[in-house]
Formats: C-alpha cells, structure tokens, sequence
C-alpha cells in the first residue's frame, strides 16, 4: 500500500512539475491554450486554441454602418459589415508552408487560394462560344473569355441552408435590375472588370449619351434634324438637354448644383429660375429633358439670364447630349455572361480575355450575393414627387442580414454597437484551407484566433486613447501630438498609403501676369512671377528636408521623392514593386544627380542615400533665379542691396480653415526656404501664403493659375502604377494642364533595342492600352501587350519626366502610425499593400478575454505602451 | 382659460408651420456634394434623385411632404444615413436614449440646484454664499462638452468609477445603464444646476427680506416654515418657467454630449443629418425640437396662473 501511495504521490508530483514547467510563449500565450488535433478529415496537424476561451478584438469607429446591403452601400463605413460576414469564390493568403508560392520566400507575398469555390477556374470559353452565341465570343477567341467554376457543396447561410449557385445568379440580377437604380450596379458593367452584358441588362431603357459640350468639334444645332414629335436627332439618334446631367465641362455639377452653388456662395442668381424650374419639370430620371423647340427656349433664358454666365443663345449645344444608343428596355437577364452551367457550377463570360490574379480577384467579385427570399421581402416601392422610387431595407437590422462568412452578427445597436460572433455554419472553421504555419514555432494554425468581434461608436479621439490605455480597445490610431510619445514603442506600427504629396508650383503665365495687375496688387512690395523660373522652383525643391518636414508637421507621414510611392505592384502575379525595379530606381538616381560611382555602382546604395535636401545647391539656385528675375523684370532692386524689393508670394489654396497642421505647414516651408535663401537675393523674400478657405474649388483654382501652390497628390490603385503616367500627363486631370502640355513634349525611349520617339502623352496612353502610329508603325504597350520590362522602362522614364517638368516637387509619403494592443499581435509585422498585416485571419492572442481583464487589472487599470 | 390656451396652440401651430417650410427650403438649398463626373456611380445618384422628385419645385415636394405625414403618417425614408428605412422608425428608436439622458439630468439637477440655491440665499453674504456664488458663475460660463471630457477622463480614465459609453440595449433601467448614464448626466448637470442655484438664490435673497416675511416670522413661523411655505413658493413663479426652459437647455445641449458618451438619442441624429443633407430625417428631427420649443413655451405661460393665482391668463383686465 505504501509503495503505491509512494508511486502515486511520485507521479502526482512529476505531473505537477511537468504542468509547473508548462512555458509561457514568448508572447505571453500559455501553450496549454493549444492542443494538437490531427484533424481526422484533413491531412494536417493543427494546432487547436481552447474552444472554452473567449478572444474577442475590441475596436471602435467614428461612423458605425447604417446599412450594408451589399447592392446599395456607398462608403467605406458600410462596408465594414462584410469584412467579418462574407466570403469570395478565391481569396489572397501570404505565401507560407501550407500554401506555398514558388521563388518567392515565405511570408513575402500572397497565393490566391480558392475559398467558396472548390478549385481554380476552367477556362471554357471554346465550349460556350459555341453553346451560346449571344454572348458574342470573337470567333478568333480560343481562351480568357468563358470561364467555369465549381463551388464547394458545404456553403451555407448563418441559418443553415444551402448556397446554390442559383442564388449567386439570382442576386447579380438583383443588383443589376434597372427599375432598383442600386448604387453598386455600375461596379458590375463598368471599368475592366465586367460581365459581357451586364450593362445592357443595368441600363435597360436607358441612352449612352455623347456629352455634347466636352467634344471636340460639338454638334451644331444646323447639323440636326427634327423628328415627327419636334425632337431633335443627330444621324437617326434623339438629342436630349442634359439639364439634370452631370455634364463633364462643368467639372460634373448640374445646372440646378450650379444656381444653388453661386446663389449660396456670391448671392447671385446666375440663372432664371422660373425657367429652370420649369426645364427640371420637363426632366425625367435619366437626368435629361427632351431636346425640342420649348425646352431649349427655356435653356436659352437660362443661360443668357445673367450676363456673367458670359453665354450667347448658341451655346446652348454645350448642354446637348446625343444618344448614340439606347439600351433595349426588354433586355432578358439570359443574354448576361452569368449563369448556372452545372450542379452546383458558376460559368462566366467576359467581353474581353481575362486569366490569373485579375480574373480571380476582380473578375470573379461576388460582392453581390444576397439570400434572395430576405432581400425581396424588404424590397419596397414608394412614391416621390416624381415617381416611384424602390427602397429596401435589407441589411439594415439583424432580421434582415445574413453571414456567409467567418463570423455573424449577434448584437446590432443603430448607431452604438455591432457585435459579431463566430459563424458556426462557415465552412472554413473545420477545412484545412484556412490554415497557416506560424513561422516563430513552425506549427500549424487555424486562421482567425479571434472568437468575437466588437465595434463601438466613439467619436473623439481622445476617448479611443484613454479607452485603448485600459485595455478596452485593441488599437488607437495616433494623432498628430502622439506620436513624439509612442513612436518608438514595441505596439507601434506604420502603415504607408498609396498617397504622395507634391508642393505645386503655379506656372500659369498669363493668369499670373492678370493677377499682378489687378488694382489691388501691389507689385512694389509682392511678386508673383518668379515662382514660374525653372531655377527658383530648383531651388525650392532642394531647399526642402523633406524627412524632417514629414516629422514636423505630420509625423505618420515620411519623407517623398518620387512619383510614384513604395506601395504600387507593378506585377500581382508575382507581388513585385515598382520601386523595387532597376528603372525606378535608375530614374531616381539620374534625377536627384546621384554618382553611381560614388555608391560602387549600387542602385539601391544610391537610391538609399537620396534625401532631396541641398541647402548648398538651394542657395547657387536661388541667386540664379535672382538674376534671372531681375532681368526678367519680375522684381526690382532699386537701392541696389542686392536684394529684391518685392516678397516672391506663393498663396496656398486652402480647402477650409487654417488648421494645425497647415500652420505648421507654412511654418517649416517659409522656414526652410529662406533659411536657404540667406545670403542670396532673396533672402527673407520668400512667403507662402494662405488663401481664404475655397471647398472643393481649391483644386480647379490651382488649374486656373488663380493660386500657386498646394501640398496635393492622387492616390492610385495599388496593383496599376502605370495609370498613373495616363493621370499625370492628361491636361483635363493634371493641376499643370493649363501650362504644362505633355502633348508638345517628345521623348525617345529604348525599347527592344529600338529609339522611339512619341510625345509624353502618347507615351502614356500607349502604356495603358491606346495604339499609337510612330513613322508608320503601330505600338501599344498596353497590359499584355510587351514585355513588363518594356512597360517598366516607359513608366520610370515618364516619371522622370514629371520630376524635371518641375510642374511640382514630390514631399511626403502618405502613412498612418497606430498602436496595437499587448493582448494580441500579429503574426507577420511587416506591412505589405495587399496583405497588410494578414488582417483578422492572422492575427494571434496573448490573452484571452479574461486573463486580459486580469492583467489589465495587475496593471492598475491603465497600461503603458 | 381654455380661449387662452387655443388661442395659444393656433399661433404654435402657425409658427410651426412657418419654421417647417423655412426648413424644409433651406437644407434642400444647401448644395449636395460634388460628385464627379467619371465615377460610375454618379449617374445612378442623379437617377435616384430624379425619381425622389428632389429636382421638382420645392412647394411641389413640401405639399407631398405634408400630405404624407397627414394622410399616412409617413415621415418618407433615409435617402443617406439610414438608407432606404422609415425615418419614424429610426427617431423613435433613439429619442428613449435622449429623454432618459436628459430626464435623469433634470431629475437630478432640480433639487441640488434649488437646494444650493437656497443654501446660499440662507447663507447671504457668508463664505458659503461668496463660494457659491462665484462656482456658479465659473460653471455656467463654461460649455457642457467641455465637462464631458473632464467627467470623461477623471471618472472614466483615471479612476475607473463608470464605463466611457453608455451601456448598449434598451433597458433603460438596469443598474449597468444606471452606472453608465452616470457620466453623460453629470455632464449635462453642472451648468443646469448652477442655473437653478444662480436663480433660485436671486429670487430667494429678494423674497427673504420682504415685509410678509417679517409679518410671518412674527406670527410665530420658525425660520424654516417661512422659507419653505412663503419665500420658496414665491419663488418658484421664476423657478418653474426656468425648469423648461433648461429642458429644452439640456436638448440642444446633448447633441455634442451624445456623440462624447456614444449616447445613441436623436440629437446626434439631428447632427448627421445636416451633415450628410438627410432632408428626411432633418425635416422629422426639426419638427420634434420645434414642437418641443413650442409646446414648452405654452405649459410655461400656463404654468403661471396656476403657481401665482393672481396672475390671469387670456385677461385683458
């Protein structure tokens, strides 16, 4: 009996010790959190976290989701809602040991992975030419156009019934259905992405329209014709008056936006309202009104009422827009490239030849998909002063919403809270798919660790920092005077935008030349025109420490001196960055004057040391540009001091008040250039100004030249930087177009060993897809069409171009700063554009609910970061 | 009486009326955004428009407004916060929040600020009266957000004594939405109660030193009998009025502290709504403070005759 006391009292203890040794992670994570399944139904070993523990990620907006019916929401707020509830046919995981992507290192790109479809798609497009001629496959078409996927047979709703491959159908009708005017429906037939027809099917009824005022040569009201009813007609097709149009001239305001902008900001009525009111009655839903002898009368009065509208009666055409076709009212939904091909089986049909990362991800969208029973019990039709109108209210409470994805909402407070739990009846909870190998302990895990997810209406930013001090949030987005405190805490991280603000310079001649002589002007003491010499925009440019500036007055921003930012993908294939390329590289380093020598003839070396800051070079430049100004007349020096007599004035367009970090702004450049001007003429000559707060008109004030400077800058799509060659060089879209052409600009390129010579602009389009002749020849180098080598040659070369035009200077690099809390962390820290971190799916917990509330609590209540 | 009162609830209806259209007119004159003219999406924002009839005359559009609400009952449907839900709906879900904020509030501040008011007319031209009376300045000249974010962070951050938001759900009367209404209430307090402890003081200061009083203390009322059934009921001719006034006070003053304390009521909604140019749920939000305004006025000026007999309402004597 002793001896087995003794025995068991032995192993009483060695199992304590065993359980006593049982380590903590790293993290703090207790391994006995985990267990080890081998996970009878797959072939992995997969590490479990205890099924009895809560992980909930605790976070909060300013604006929660009012709706998210999948068809109608319009922001980004809204969307939020699917980011937890929905699913795709493919998805993107990092590249790892479970889902492995070959030459590229592990955690270093992404791998599309087919989730609610069972395999990859099959392209089909010879069988469905031939099976379904509507779809007007080109006979010499062999792959890209048809594909056919399967979907997985365990899909379901959060209630538990099936989702069949009708419903997918089903809901893309829905989306597209003419009559509902859903705000999404143009996703789905516009852009480079669509299904063959949908557009006929979405616009049913409906003109494509030729916006009379922005052609080139506009269609005079001699060259129509007059149908049975007094309609006027082009070539057979109606001409309507777009007087509820967003016409393109008027930088898309209608003429009722129009009356209402100049009645509200300059008190004048620029129209004659009555007949306004009266050519808006004649308005139907399309937003045009019938172009006949009546109503252009009326638009005749409207437009000569006020003699600052500056308009004669023939003007009118401006206004015109000519049908070039009308969609077929009684289009049938059978004529669409979406259709069950198959049990359980999806066919889709393109316009053009789709294949890889663009078919799965874009192509492939199911953004739509709804439980078609539920959306069409909240379908409503109501009545408007001008008709009918359909509303829905699906998605919209918790009786109207649906989960198809990892988790389903369980608790919906309008306007404070949404709470989601998991979804039981997800597929992926229990497949192998959604697993990942932790590349600290190379075990494998499920995806998403998160159990619940919270989100709280907080509006101030300080609540969210004190909430997120005692452990109730799970991160806190830095405001500007954070980030002295927290930027080198182990919680922080920066998440770089596609973003890169330039300082603009004006160069508008003849607009600067008015404004000098305009009688309140005083030319004695201001200048104006010296801003447009090349040397002094030289000057400025280098004469601007563009780290520090990015420290000072926006510090989650860094320093910028490209074009184009670190985050765009040239190649989603692959993952691979266009700053990452020799040519991107090259352009920097033949811009920035950068002796390869001196760096052994290492781009990246070269690239790395590039600051854009010179105050040397400044100060040569300035005194260049002081001489040259002089000489120009553009200022005086009439004591002789070697100084200018006027103050060289560039006025900031201001969007609204002054702020904190405009005041910062003028601060650090009126600094930095007359720190750099300092023994030049212009020492203590330089001003940027701020202008009144001008709303959204301050970007066509800078076009007009009636301000000279901004810190703008577009944001572009991650995976197309050479859209952005098409944005930069298009007069209508670019700040400079009204004095910077690149239609007169040439540049020769190598390409295939072959100096061609087009102008900025050709160039431009021809890299996004447009044929271009050169001495006969035709060129695209369009997507598909050359080499990516090519493509990326012609890119850098263009962006090289910009940053010599001077036309602006490239500053900082948008970014964000934010805290993570020390309950979670993620399991790949290095931000990569379209992975982020890993998102929800990756992130991994050092606590669970409760052993947070007691850690935070041994914490005395308030955590430090 | 009665002619009085009609008469009254006439003209509030004729005012209502007036600051309806004038409502109505000015948040449809303000500019919708911009849209841009190479999205996609503004062609089907300008078709929805069209058929909401927001580009027919405005008295067309506020005659089917009107004839909606009296026919049916129908206040229309979000067109940008709510999409597409009944805007009825969504304010009667969230006025609970704000009368329950705002009613706890005036529960609370009435007799504390009374009580201090009387405090200090007692306590005249002490310490006590000089400390009050220069708190309550320095309170009132202070605005109610400015108390949330004190409240906020001592209560809230550094001491842990009650949530930052208030409880989710609906039951209003649990002990967990007890606690976390706290901070919000509070907020609201300071400058109400200071109201009623500037006032009430005032009143009470003149009142104590009147001849009725002496008359009274020399029947043989003690000190605190004359107070509390002559000088206190005197008194409250200013102090009642003043009760719905500061409600009406406490109203326009939550729409900041709503969104401070997530409070989920209508006067963030009211917010929104001119933000986001929701013509709907504006209209619906601007009718309720009106009607409140209005109707608030009317039991005001009826109040009076039934706190001072010898005022007479409707008498042209």
């Amino acid at each position: 009996m002793k001896r087995t006391l003794a025995f068991l009292l032995a192993f009483v203890m060695v199992a304590m010790a065993l359980v006593g040794c049982n380590p903590k992670t790293g993290d703090g994570t207790e391994s006995g959190d985990e267990t080890e399944n081998n996970n009878p139904g797959g072939q992995l070993q997969i590490t479990e976290f205890d099924p009895s523990k809560k992980y909930t990620y605790n976070t909060s907006a300013s604006t929660l989701p009012s709706g998210w019916n999948p068809h109608t929401y319009q922001t980004a707020d809204d969307a939020v809602y699917f980011d937890y509830t929905t699913d795709s046919l493919y998805t993107l995981f990092y590249n790892e040991p479970n889902h492995p992507k070959e030459g590229v290192e592990d955690y270093n790109g992404y791998v599309i992975v087919p989730s609610m479809a069972a395999d990859y798609p099959v392209d089909v497009t010879e069988s469905v030419k031939k099976s379904h001629p509507q779809f007007n496959i080109p006979e010499s078409a062999t792959n890209g156009y048809a594909w056919s996927v399967k979907l997985r047979d365990d899909l379901k709703w959060n209630d538990g019934t099936p989702i069949t491959a009708q419903d997918f159908v089903d809901s893309f009708e829905r989306v597209l259905r003419a009559p509902l005017m859903n705000y999404r429906a143009p996703d789905y037939y516009t852009g480079s992405y669509v299904v063959v027809n949908a557009k006929n099917y979405g616009l049913a009824g409906y003109y494509d329209y030729d916006d009379n005022g922005a052609a080139e040569t506009p269609v005079t009201l001699d060259q129509m014709e007059k149908d049975e009813n007094g309609q006027y007609t082009y070539k057979g097709m109606p001409v309507f008056i777009g007087s509820g149009y967003a016409l393109a001239w008027t930088g898309g305001d209608t003429l009722k936006d129009l009356y209402d902008y100049y009645l509200e900001n300059a008190g004048i009525e620029m129209f004659d309202k009555a007949a306004l009111d009266k050519l808006l009655e004649a308005t139907d839903g399309h937003g045009t009104a019938i172009c006949n002898d009546e109503n252009l009368d009326l638009l005749k009065k409207i437009i000569t009422f006020n003699p600052n509208w500056n308009e004669t009666e023939a003007e009118v055409i401006n206004y015109l827009l000519i049908a070039n076709h009308q969609y077929d009212e009684n289009y049938s939904f059978d004529n669409v490239g979406l259709y069950v091909s198959g049990d359980n089986e999806l066919t889709f049909v393109y316009p053009n030849a789709l294949d890889g990362f663009y078919l799965m991800t874009y192509g492939m969208t199911t953004q739509y998909l709804v439980k078609t029973d539920l959306y069409d019990k909240n379908l409503k039709e109501g009545t408007s002063a001008a008709g009918t109108v359909w509303t829905s209210t699906y998605g919209t409470s918790m009786d109207t919403s649906v989960s198809y994805g990892p988790y389903v909402m369980t608790e919906y407070q309008n306007g404070k809270l949404m709470h989601f739990s998991k979804n039981e009846n997800w597929w992926g909870w229990t497949s192998d798919i959604y697993t990942y190998v932790d590349p600290e302990d190379n075990k494998t895990y499920r995806m998403y660790q998160t159990t619940d997810v919270d989100i709280q209406y907080v509006k101030e930013p300080a609540t969210n920092k004190q909430m997120f001090l005692n452990g109730q949030l799970m991160t806190y987005s830095l405001q500007s005077e954070d980030f002295d405190q927290y930027r080198t805490s182990d919680y922080y991280f920066t998440t770089p935008a596609e973003t890169i603000f330039f300082l603009l310079f004006n160069g508008y001649e003849k607009v600067i030349n008015e404004r000098e002589n305009a009688a309140d002007f005083d030319k004695n003491t201001k200048d104006l025109q010296t801003q447009m010499l090349e040397s002094f925009k030289r000057a400025c440019a280098v004469a601007i420490d563009r780290d520090r500036m990015a420290a000072t007055v926006s510090p989650q921003r860094t320093g910028g001196y490209a074009f184009l930012g670190q985050t765009y993908i040239y190649d989603p294939e692959t993952c691979a960055y266009y700053r990452d390329t020799d040519q991107a590289k090259q352009a920097l380093v033949d811009f920035y004057s950068i002796n390869l020598a001196d760096y052994d003839n290492d781009l990246d070396k070269a690239v790395d040391a590039i600051t854009g800051y010179d105050p040397e070079t400044a100060k040569v430049k300035f005194q260049e540009a002081y001489q040259e100004a002089l000489a120009k007349e553009y200022i005086t020096d009439a004591d002789n001091d070697g100084k200018s007599d006027q103050v060289v004035t560039m006025v900031y367009a201001m969007s609204g008040e002054v702020s904190d970090f405009y005041k910062k702004t003028f601060d650090f450049l009126n600094t930095s250039l007359n720190d750099a001007a300092k023994g030049t003429g212009f020492e203590g000559k330089i001003n940027i100004e701020p202008s009144a707060p001008l709303g959204n008109g301050w970007s066509d004030a800078i076009r007009d030249g009636q301000y000279d400077t901004q810190l703008a800058g577009w944001s572009g799509a991650t995976l197309d930087p050479f859209s952005m060659a098409d944005t930069w060089t298009d007069s209508a879209r670019s700040y400079w177009g009204n004095w910077w052409k690149a239609e007169t600009i040439d540049l020769t390129i190598k390409i295939d060993g072959k100096d061609i010579t087009m102008s900025v602009r050709d160039w431009a389009l021809c890299l996004n897809g447009t044929m271009t002749t050169v001495d006969g020849t035709d060129y695209n180098f369009g997507y598909g069409q050359t080499s990516v080598e090519n493509r990326l040659t012609i890119l850098a070369e263009i962006e090289k171009v910009m940053l010599t035009s001077y036309n602006c200077v490239p500053i900082m690099q948008d970014g964000s700063g934010y805290l993570l809390s020390q309950k979670a962390f993620y399991v790949v820290k290095e931000y990569t554009p379209m992975m982020g971190r890993g998102g929800m799916q990756y992130m991994k917990y050092n606590f669970s609910d409760d052993e947070w509330t007691e850690y935070v609590s041994s914490q005395g209540g308030t955590l430090s970061y | 009486m009665i002619k009085y009162v009609l008469q009254r609830i006439l003209y509030m209806f004729m005012v209502f009326m007036i600051i309806t259209l004038m409502c109505f007119v000015l948040i449809r004159m303000l500019p919708p955004a911009v849209l841009p003219p190479d999205d996609p999406h503004t062609f089907q924002i300008l078709r929805r428009r069209e058929a909401l009839g927001y580009n027919e005359p405005y008295l067309v559009q506020f005659w089917l407004f009107l004839k909606n609400i009296v026919t049916k009952w129908d206040w229309g449907v979000s067109e940008k916060l709510f999409f597409g839900q009944n805007v009825w709906d969504i304010f009667v879900g969230k006025l609970p929040a704000t009368m329950i904020v705002n009613l706890y509030s005036i529960i609370w501040s009435i007799p504390v600020g009374i009580g201090l008011g009387v405090w200090a007319a007692l306590k005249k031209n002490t310490w006590i009266d000089y400390f009050l009376s220069t708190a309550t300045m320095v309170v009132i000249s202070v605005p109610s957000f400015v108390y949330a974010f004190l409240v906020q962070y001592l209560f809230c951050f550094k001491l842990h004594w009650f949530p930052f938001l208030m409880a989710g759900g609906t039951n209003y009367f649990s002990w967990e939405m007890l606690v976390s209404i706290i901070p919000p209430v509070l907020s609201l307090s300071f400058g109400v109660i200071a109201g009623f402890t500037r006032t009430t003081r005032a009143e009470l200061t003149e009142v104590l030193t009147s001849e009725f009083m002496l008359l009274a203390r020399t029947k043989g009322l003690t000190r605190a009998q004359a107070t509390v059934r002559h000088a206190l009921r005197n008194c409250f001719v200013v102090i009642v009025p003043g009760i719905f006034g500061e409600f009406i006070g406490i109203l326009g003053g939550s729409l900041i502290i709503e969104g401070i304390f997530a409070v989920p009521g209508v006067g963030r909604l009211t917010l929104d709504a001119i933000n986001g140019l929701d013509y709907n749920i504006f209209m619906l939000s601007t009718c309720f403070y009106t009607a409140i305004g209005l109707a608030a006025s009317l039991v005001v000026d009826v109040s009076y005759g039934f706190i001072d007999p010898r005022i007479r309402m409707g008498s042209k004597k």
